[in-house]
């Protein structure tokens, strides 16, 4: 293990210039380039406000602190950090299938490939984040003090988030049926995580049929990213420890677990591929 | 005598052909998990010793395991018994432009292609003029690598692999490249290379290079180790066995 740790590190301009590779390769020969990765968004944006603001009357929390009182912005803080989740575990996957001719041509770190594709699509992200906390400070959600504990949240998600990848990307090398009921899982998981609707509305409906509900879906880790990101961002407070706790403990555990997986079956992925 | 720079001891690798493969969950659920298939042995307890600063060649029919024992050394397939030991830094030449991404320009790709080969950033930086001009694509070197040809761009992958610098340099039947002009000057390049006290490992078709480039080689039939020695020996027992003269290449 230390040895691997050792080439890992010796191989990270190997996992910059891979990264790199996956950026600039997206939207090249498109005239928008790397606009396309903002334009995605806000179009999802547009679409989401339009059915569930307009039609289906979702009323925002209000900010507390910060006051504001917007769908849109409310929805970004989470729809931001799911699409970056459920890219990265996609790419994860895919990464590994879609560099068979390098895995059976050149010896590196495979590990290298699910990290590039999360880093890749952190890079989007972090664009994203950013734009996010500039047009929130414009609607008067002071968000600048607030960009330390960001950085290290959006952190800790990417570690989640990769740790699933490269464990689901050793499955999908067995099974390539893996990718596809992933992605309609990620799809579900989009309306089973509070991202479109206030985890009020869950609490509501847990008034009714007993408190199991909330709990239930309070074992999605990212229902807590979600409502660490919401506070920071729209709310302008301190997230709660037992979110912050459970953000920790499951980007920990998972990209450890993760990475044990995937380091433990990448000598075979020469064979199986 | 120093430490062999490439040992391999009594190496066998088993693939699993399968008749029908579990490769989705359907299939597997409906054959209750199992799979059909049987091992086939590509190598047999293959042992061999690469003394360091040799260049040592392997050649054999179509199958017989050349590429696979070069895949093991490098570290891309693991054998099933058996034990690799290598000393010092590693390159191989499997193919050419490996991870080529044909969107990026000429000079990301050498950049890409160069640590994947394990370079870092400065040394491809220092070795660009050379590497640009060892390949001969010119003013393209800025241009989509899709717009190349096919020779300029295995060229290309040829010039950067070159110049990585190992201590081992594993080469899997690419001397092949290009037209004559350029095979000469990879030819000289390897010259240079055995000069600076590289080892290297090669497959090739071409019996001319293991009696010109060689110090020694192995013969490998069916996953097995027929005859190891001098390459001059080796090349003498195999085109008797072949049938072949020597400039006729066996593809
Ligand atoms: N990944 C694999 N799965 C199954 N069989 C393989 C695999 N790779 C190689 N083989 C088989 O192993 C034998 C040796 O292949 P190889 O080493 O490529 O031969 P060569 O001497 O022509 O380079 C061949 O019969 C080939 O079909
Ligand atoms: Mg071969």
């Amino acid at each position: 293990m230390n040895g691997y740790i050792r080439e890992l590190w010796a191989s990270r301009e190997l996992l910059a210039n891979l990264t790199m590779r996956e950026i600039k390769g997206r939207y090249r020969r498109t005239i928008l380039g790397q606009l396309w990765s903002l334009i995605n968004p806000l179009a999802t944006m547009l679409v989401y406000t339009i059915v569930f603001s307009f039609l289906f009357r979702t009323a925002p929390p209000v900010g507390s602190p910060s006051g504001i009182e917007s769908y849109p912005l409310f929805l970004l803080c989470g729809l931001l950090p799911w699409t970056f989740f459920s890219t990265t575990v996609i790419s994860s996957i895919t990464s590994v299938v879609e560099g068979e001719s390098l895995i059976k041509k050149v010896y590196f770190p495979r590990l290298n490939l699910p990290l590039a594709a999360a880093g890749s699509a952190g890079f989007t992200w972090l664009i994203e984040m950013g734009l996010l906390a500039v047009v929130l400070l414009f609607f008067g959600a002071w968000t600048i003090p607030w960009l330390p504990l960001l950085l290290l949240f959006m952190l800790l998600q990417t570690m989640l988030a990769s740790g699933i990848g490269m464990m689901l990307a050793i499955l999908n090398v067995h099974f390539r049926d893996a990718q596809h009921f992933v992605a309609i899982a990620l799809q579900l998981g989009l309306y089973l995580t509070p991202i479109l609707y206030p985890i009020t509305l869950v609490q509501q409906l847990a008034a009714d049929r007993g408190h199991w509900v909330v709990d239930v879906f309070e074992l999605n880790p990212m229902e807590h990213f979600v409502a660490v990101f919401r506070s920071l961002l729209y709310d302008n407070r301190w997230p709660t420890a037992v979110d912050s706790l459970w953000c920790v403990g499951s980007a920990v555990v998972l990209f450890a677990v993760g990475s044990i997986v995937f380091v433990r079956n990448e000598r075979n992925l020469g064979r199986l591929l | 005598m120093s430490a062999p720079a490439v040992t391999v001891d009594n190496v066998s690798v088993r693939f699993r052909l399968y008749h029908e493969r579990n490769n989705s969950l359907k299939s597997a659920v409906m054959r209750g998990r199992r799979s059909v298939h049987e091992d086939f042995e590509a190598l047999h307890n293959v042992s061999l010793e690469i003394p360091a600063g040799s260049t040592f060649g392997i050649v054999g029919r179509n199958g017989a395991g050349k590429s696979t024992l070069l895949k093991c050394i490098a570290r891309i397939l693991y054998p099933d018994s058996g034990r690799i030991v290598t000393r010092g830094r590693m390159a191989s030449m499997l193919e050419l432009g490996s991870g080529f991404h044909p969107e990026l320009s000429g000079r990301e790709n050498v950049y890409l292609n160069g640590s994947i080969l394990g370079m870092s950033r400065r040394t491809v930086a220092a070795k660009f003029d050379e590497i640009v001009s060892f390949a001969g694509v010119g003013k393209f070197i800025d241009q989509p690598i899709k717009n190349y040809s096919s020779g300029m761009y295995v060229r290309l992958g040829f010039a950067v692999a070159i110049n990585v610098d190992p201590d081992i340099l594993v080469v899997d039947e690419i001397l092949a490249v290009g037209d004559a002009a350029f095979a000469e000057k990879s030819r000289q390049k390897f010259v240079e290379l055995k000069a600076a006290g590289t080892t290297i490992v090669m497959v090739t078709h071409a019996i001319s290079n293991i009696r010109q480039m060689c110090d020694s080689a192995a013969w490998i039939d069916s996953g097995r180790l027929v005859s190891i020695g001098d390459s001059n020996r080796i090349a003498d027992e195999y085109t008797a066995a072949v049938g072949l003269g020597d400039d006729q290449q066996q593809r």
